[in-house]
């Protein structure tokens, strides 16, 4: 039994660790890759440790416009990004939760149809109804800006979802002993509902903030005007720049850097997230 | 501190569910009432509907005077304690109590105030700074009746309170709630469907039943004189016994089953007209007959018999009748499975209720 444990254990770490490989190998390639000249990765062997060309990549990137990329500093991009994730983030939080505290505990006229008409939208992702939501935007004269980029994004079935199940949870008995002390809807929401959703709500946060930041399609086609093109977007454009080579090298430094901001999300939310995770406090 | 009444007090639940018609009642300003009944009798839908937290479908509800019908259960000067304390979780125990003072907008020496009072009545000096969840049960619910003690209600209400608690701090809490009551001079509704935390605690005990109120009144006149077979058979333990009475011919013969007898003239049974249910109690039983109150004689087959220590419960069977009859004795008393025994029951320890209508005779 013992040495059957042992093989067992060294099989599945042989598997675990083949898989952790295959994850990290092209985000280091992609480290490796953004410290060299363009040369040195057009010609074969392509490099598997750091150039020296790393400090010059990363400034040009964030500093001066590269034509392959419509002349828009990175960190531009990053920052509308930023914005827009943000944006998404936050909208769609506020507005799920809301919509998920009305539903849940309020008796208005045909309740379960605005719950189900909700639900309904979980089969329309963006992609779907990506010509009328333009056709909207364009009527409402928000096309090349952050409105447009946010607000289309915003309705969420699935946190308005989320939020319901949460709420459910929710023993009557605390709503009847807030009634009692005289919480009145809005101090109900405030002082008892949110606080007791903030784990719900920093999980929410990472994924919701790493959906908006991943976003490509809605801000391709809403965007034309350079200032506002995100980071995603910035990419693409300088993989396909036309007739000269891929500039690999920024690519993979625009892809390096276009990776920290959900790292840095994921890495500060985790405690609450997890926390959320192992400590029930209903 | 008020009294409360209720008028004819009904509740239809949607869906046309019934769970509570026609209940009246006076609760005298500083009286400790309970309700008590079986489960789903409609104890807490009664007690919701005075706390506000349930529409009243029918009839008047009146604290300190005023009809509150239609008012919020915070504009009732109402406190209530729940059956899983229902804290708020992120609250420490202090905010907790805090909480409702806050929103009437009390000045903050004041709130300060009533908090530490109400800890050092309840002992939760140690205890203001930590979460409900760093706190056993018995805490938890000292804190939610601090919550209620703050408030400085015109009527306590609570419903099962002490029904998540172990036996042990159940009797610990019990006699803490009634000191509380005699310390705050306050009026109590408290819900249980505990008849022994019923008849320790009230000054008065409301017996429902199928969403009616069968009896209101002092835990031992609900003892000495049920006035239906239910409330008889609800309080008390081990239960009431029952024999089936039937007349043969009316006020003539009375027809009792195998085993039971009527040795000598017993006026309440044999003036019956209808079939009734006699019944006695399981400690009114003596096994020598009694001078001058010949009583209900039985005669019986031991089952098997409970050794409680201060006393035994013997189980027994009545040839003539499924339902055993169970005899409190004195601890010394240990009888055989099978053996015979008779035991006699008292003119004056026998309550007869009509078998159609369950009332007292
Ligand atoms: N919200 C509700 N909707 C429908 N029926 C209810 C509701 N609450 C209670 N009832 C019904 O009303 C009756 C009385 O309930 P309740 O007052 O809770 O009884 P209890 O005496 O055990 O406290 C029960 O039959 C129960 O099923
Ligand atoms: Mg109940």
């Amino acid at each position: 039994m013992v040495e059957n444990r042992f093989y067992l254990t060294v099989l599945t770490h042989a598997v675990l660790i083949t898989g952790v490989f295959f994850l990290c190998f092209p985000v280091w390639m992609a480290l490796v890759a953004s410290t060299h000249p363009a040369s040195a990765l057009s010609s074969t062997p392509i490099p598997l440790w750091f150039g020296d060309q790393g400090w010059e990549n990363y400034s040009q990137l964030l500093s001066g416009g590269l034509p392959e990329a419509g002349g828009v500093p990175v960190g531009q991009m990053m920052l509308n990004s930023g914005l827009m994730a943000l944006g998404i983030t936050f909208g769609k939080i506020a507005v799920s939760v809301l919509a998920a505290y009305a539903i849940v505990y309020f008796r208005f006229p045909f309740r379960m149809v605005f719950f189900w008409l909700i639900f309904l939208t979980l089969m329309l992702p963006v992609e779907v109804r990506i010509l009328p939501t333009y056709d909207v935007i364009t009527k409402l004269g928000m096309l090349n800006s952050y409105q447009g980029l946010i607000i289309p994004l915003i309705a969420s079935a699935t946190a308005t979802f989320l939020f319901r199940q949460f709420f459910m949870t929710i023993p009557d008995e605390l709503v009847e002993a807030a009634r009692i002390d005289r919480a009145g809807p809005l101090r109900f929401f405030w002082d008892i509902l949110l606080p007791l959703s903030r784990t719900n709500i920093a999980a929410l946060f990472i994924i919701l903030f790493i959906y908006g930041w991943n976003q490509y399609l809605w801000p391709l086609i809403i965007t034309s005007d350079e200032s506002l093109y995100t980071v995603v977007m910035g990419i693409q454009r300088m993989v396909n720049s036309g007739e000269q080579l891929p500039v690999w090298h920024y690519i993979m430094g625009t892809a390096v850097l276009a990776m920290v901001p959900p790292v840095i999300v994921v890495v500060a939310m985790q405690k609450l997230f997890v926390k959320g995770l192992v400590e029930s406090e209903k | 501190m008020a009294q409360v009444e209720i008028r004819n007090l009904g509740k239809v639940y949607p869906g046309k569910v019934r769970a509570v018609s026609g209940a009246s009642a006076d609760i005298a300003d500083g009286e400790f009432i309970v309700l008590v009944g079986p489960s789903g009798c409609g104890k807490s839908t009664i007690l919701r509907m005075i706390a506000g937290l349930e529409e009243v479908s029918e009839g008047d509800l009146f604290i300190g005077g005023d009809r509150v019908n239609d008012l919020e259960p915070g504009e009732r000067d109402i406190a209530m304690v729940f059956q899983n304390y229902a804290l708020y979780p992120h609250m420490t125990v202090r905010r907790n109590m805090e909480y409702g003072l806050r929103n009437e907008g009390l000045p903050k020496d004041q709130i300060a105030a009533r908090i530490a009072e109400a800890a050092r009545t309840l002992r939760l000096e140690e205890y203001l700074d930590r979460k409900p969840r760093q706190l056993s049960g018995g805490q938890r619910q000292r804190v939610a009746m601090g919550r209620a003690i703050v408030r400085e209600p015109k009527a306590f209400l609570f419903d099962e309170p002490l029904s998540n608690l172990d036996a042990k701090l159940r009797t610990q809490l019990r006699a803490e709630l009634r000191a509380l009551h005699v310390r705050l001079g306050a009026t109590f509704i408290y819900v249980t469907h505990d008849q022994v935390e019923a008849m320790s605690l009230a000054d008065r005990i409301i017996v429902m039943n199928a969403g009616q109120i069968e009896q209101i009144g002092a835990p031992l006149e609900l003892y000495q004189k049920p006035a239906t077979r239910f409330v008889a058979e609800f309080i008390g333990t081990p239960a009431m016994n029952f024999v089936e009475a039937r007349p043969v011919t009316a006020g003539l013969k009375i027809d009792l089953p195998e085993g039971a007898s009527l040795p000598g003239p017993c006026a309440m049974v044999d003036q019956l007209a209808a079939p009734a249910h006699i019944g006695f109690r399981p400690e009114d039983l003596v096994l020598e007959p009694q001078d001058g109150a010949a009583g209900l004689r039985l005669d019986l087959q031991v089952m098997f018999a409970e050794q409680l220590g201060a006393d035994t419960v013997i189980h027994a069977r009545l040839a003539g009748q499924s339902d055993p009859v169970t005899i409190r004795v004195e601890s010394a008393q240990n009888p055989a499975p099978g053996a015979t025994m008779t035991a006699y029951a008292p003119n004056a320890a026998l309550h007869v209720f009509d078998a159609a209508t369950g009332q007292r005779l």
